[in-house]
């Protein structure tokens, strides 16, 4: 069983380089050897929760070096939830994507598709177990291979534009939490998360000024590739202009894992003794601040579906950032909560409007009247994510919220309450106008059709997660007992 | 005259900011592509260059089994910095292709002109 | 390009490159180097003589297919050699001495790590070769 987390990346990595040997010649099994390896991770992921859960939390050392000589995957809770959402949201992405890809995404590169998506997942995974700080770097810049490949394999001038300014910004990123990394190793010796944090008193008494560039630097870089509010000029073209199992993928999972690994690198490596020393939560509380309103306003100006999703994006960064930078329990778990939350209504919604875009070709929401009646499951499951995003009580948004608010009065900050109050009006203004003119207006849109019914894999994909949307919004229990234990873990160190 | 004697003492982390502090003005003020792409490697290989000299020490020895030398440099930062040598090169190559297809797309790599071309097309 | 000077210091040239290149590869776990840089200057090899001779010429001796096959390949064995060690009852990518068990500071005395190199080897070198076939097929399209 301690092998398994180690196989969950293995295995994605060995079938991504196998695909483009195997299917050479019949690009077509490539889908399901994808989906079955997704589905028995997934299963195995599931089962070392239970494990852990009975067991308790465990470390893997790689070619059997303890640290501090070897890498260490350290498999706690924080690492698992993500996981699991990691790779809850690909399974969905990856049978959503049976169909929508035929249509984007030339023929023959079907399987460079998947060999990509695999590199991403594996790298996603890699960053949730690592241990180990230039582990994480090396996954992360996996990652944005990964993800600038499967946003500039759509052959349009926009996605290839796109993937180049990601790609750039992305290095910059990578650059500075590289030179972080060498700041910290420097002044501590050790690259294992556990090790530096044991050696940081010291080194913060010796070189505090090395500690604060390290740590200015890490914010920075992870900052911009979780598109923290003034470093997230890449993502609204980046997430726009993709094919939408991309969309859902990068939008839905892939900045929150940049976002966990600081969560995990600020309180584990720097601990909270500093916190109170650097005010670098007070810069994050500022920058998720203007993160919510900003990204919500950007997105109420938009006129493309997808722009605005990738806007409202920005702004849900701002509530996870948030949530962690006010460092009482309840927010943290808000924060950690709404990482999970946020990955099924975004990744829905992408889907759902990437359903739009497949059945009827058109993307400008002034084009949505009357859609409902004549894509009625599909506006359905948008309204599920709309009202979800705006945080009506019922459904999973809200149950972040609450815990966000709860937070903030632990916290003492009740502004923070106003400053979710407020945010959500704002959601309310950009989502609910779409809802209301598919279902409620009495005009029809332009009646393009590209295809006449929309095939039951994505159907079926859109129902499963709105179902799930509301079952979590109505019995979050289970969710919030394991969020609190990882949490827990992570306040505790 | 404390600071210059420090900065004489460590004078390959003061040429790595120099260099990096060069390639990143490259990569933000130049509009070609292509030297973005320069400036983002330059930046990197600063970076590179911080990293080994944390480990260096000089007149030792790399660390190998059954040699003579009895001191030895730190040989993690040449290791990690193999590693981000490989990603290094995997990213040029990864923007290389891209710009390629702006190229073939638009017909410049200077991105002020892409810029033009696209306000012009909406 | 039909430089006959450089055609044939480039042939005379090639055999020591390519040693070299193998020497640095298969000496990794003894010398500075490894499978990584031994695979660049393998690489790096082949390109230079795609570059003196014609790409069409290089790409006789060395198929793309093949080349991205080998790709594949590098990266397989070295997943396969690292679940050797799991199947040793230890962890991923464990070393096991009783393979290749020569004495320490020898070519044979490494374990696992020659046939680890040699598949990073390969890996690379053909990586190197294939991105620039790739990179010159996008720019003749």
């Amino acid at each position: 069983m301690t092998h398994v987390p180690v196989f969950v990346i293995i295995s994605c990595l060995g079938l991504a380089f196998a695909l483009p040997v195997l299917c050479r010649f019949r690009p077509r099994p490539a889908g399901w050897l994808v989906r079955a390896l997704l589905m028995l991770n997934t299963a195995l992921v599931a089962r070392v929760l239970l494990f852990v859960n009975h067991q308790g939390t465990f470390y893997y050392h790689l070619g059997s070096w303890p640290p501090p000589w070897g890498i260490e995957l350290s498999i706690d809770y924080l690492g698992l939830f993500t996981a699991l959402v990691v790779h809850g949201v690909s399974l969905a992405v990856v049978f959503y994507a049976q169909t929508d890809l035929a249509g984007e995404v030339d023929p023959r590169m079907h399987h460079w598709y998947y060999t990509l998506f695999l590199l991403l997942l594996a790298s996603m995974t890699g960053i949730c177990f690592s241990g180990d700080f230039f582990n994480i770097f090396v996954f992360v810049e996996i990652a944005t291979i990964g993800a600038c490949g499967i946003i500039a394999l759509k052959r349009h001038p926009d996605c290839v534009e796109a993937s180049l300014k990601y790609l750039i910004l992305s290095t910059l990123g990578s650059g500075l939490i590289l030179l972080s990394l060498a700041i910290l190793y420097m002044v501590t010796g050790h690259l294992n998360l556990r090790y530096i944090a044991q050696h940081m008193p010291t080194a913060w008494a010796a070189y505090p000024l090395n500690v604060n560039i390290s740590l200015a630097l890490l914010v920075v870089g992870f900052g911009v590739k979780a598109a923290l509010f003034p470093l997230h000029i890449w993502l609204p073209d980046a997430h726009s202009s993709a094919p939408a199992p991309s969309s859902a993928i990068l939008s839905g999972v892939l900045v929150k894992i940049y976002a966990v690994a600081l969560i995990r690198l600020i309180h584990t490596v720097y601990g909270h003794k500093l916190h109170q020393m650097i005010p670098v939560t007070q810069v994050l509380l500022l920058l998720a601040t203007l993160a919510i309103f900003a990204g919500s306003l950007f997105a109420i100006g938009q006129r493309d579906i997808k722009r605005m999703l990738a806007y409202s994006t920005v702004a849900q960064m701002g509530y996870i950032f948030l949530g962690v930078a006010l460092l009482t329990e309840n927010a943290v778990v808000g924060g950690v909560t709404h990482i999970f939350n946020h990955a099924l209504m975004k990744s829905m919604l992408f889907m759902a409007a990437g359903a739009v875009v497949y059945q009827k070709g058109f993307r400008r929401i002034s084009d949505f009247h009357g859609l409902g009646r004549e894509m009625p499951i599909t506006m359905a499951v948008f309204g599920i994510g709309a009202l979800s995003m705006v945080g009506i009580p019922g459904f999973n948004g809200f149950i972040s919220k609450v815990y966000l608010a709860i937070g903030a009065l632990d916290a003492g900050r009740p502004v923070y309450v106003a400053v979710i109050l407020i945010s959500s009006l704002l959601n309310a203004a950009y989502y609910l106008p779409i809802v209301t003119r598919a279902f409620f207006n009495q005009e029809t849109g332009p009646a393009t059709f590209r295809v006449d019914r929309l095939p039951l894999s994505m159907k079926a994909t859109l129902v499963i997660l709105g179902g799930l949307c509301i079952y979590f919004g109505l019995v979050p229990g289970s969710l919030l007992r394991l969020v609190q234990k990882a949490v827990q873990s992570l306040l505790a160190t | 005259m404390r600071i210059v004697n420090g900065i004489a003492q460590n004078y390959f982390y003061f040429a790595s900011m120099v260099i990096f502090l060069i390639g990143f003005h490259t990569m933000l003020t130049h509009s070609n592509l292509i030297k973005k792409i320069l400036g983002m490697n330059i930046m990197e290989t600063a970076v590179f260059l911080f990293v080994v000299s944390i480990g260096y020490v000089r007149g030792r020895a790399a660390p190998v089994v059954g040699g003579e030398a009895q001191q030895f440099v730190n040989p993690l930062p040449s290791a990690l910095i193999l590693t981000g040598l490989v990603v290094g090169v995997s990213l040029t190559a990864f923007a290389l292709a891209l710009i390629i297809k702006v190229y073939q797309y638009y017909g410049t790599v200077d991105a002020d002109e892409i810029m033009q071309i696209r306000s012009e097309e909406r | 390009m039909d430089d006959v000077v450089l055609q044939t210091v480039t042939l005379m040239l090639l055999p020591f490159i390519q040693t070299y290149g193998i020497y640095i590869m298969v000496n990794g776990h003894l010398t500075p180097g490894g499978g990584f840089a031994g695979g660049a200057v393998l690489g790096i090899s082949l390109i230079l003589y795609a570059l003196t001779f014609h790409v069409d010429e290089a790409a006789k001796v060395y198929p793309r297919r093949k080349a991205e096959a080998l790709e594949s390949l590098g990266a397989l064995v070295f997943i396969f050699i690292g679940l050797l060690g799991v199947l040793g009852g230890a962890a991923f990518l464990t070393n096991n001495t009783s393979f290749l068990s020569g004495q320490a500071g020898t070519l044979l005395g490494g374990g696992f790590i020659l046939p680890v190199t040699v598949a990073v080897g390969l890996k690379v070198a053909s990586t190197v070769v294939t991105l620039f076939f790739h990179l010159l097929e996008e720019e003749k399209r």
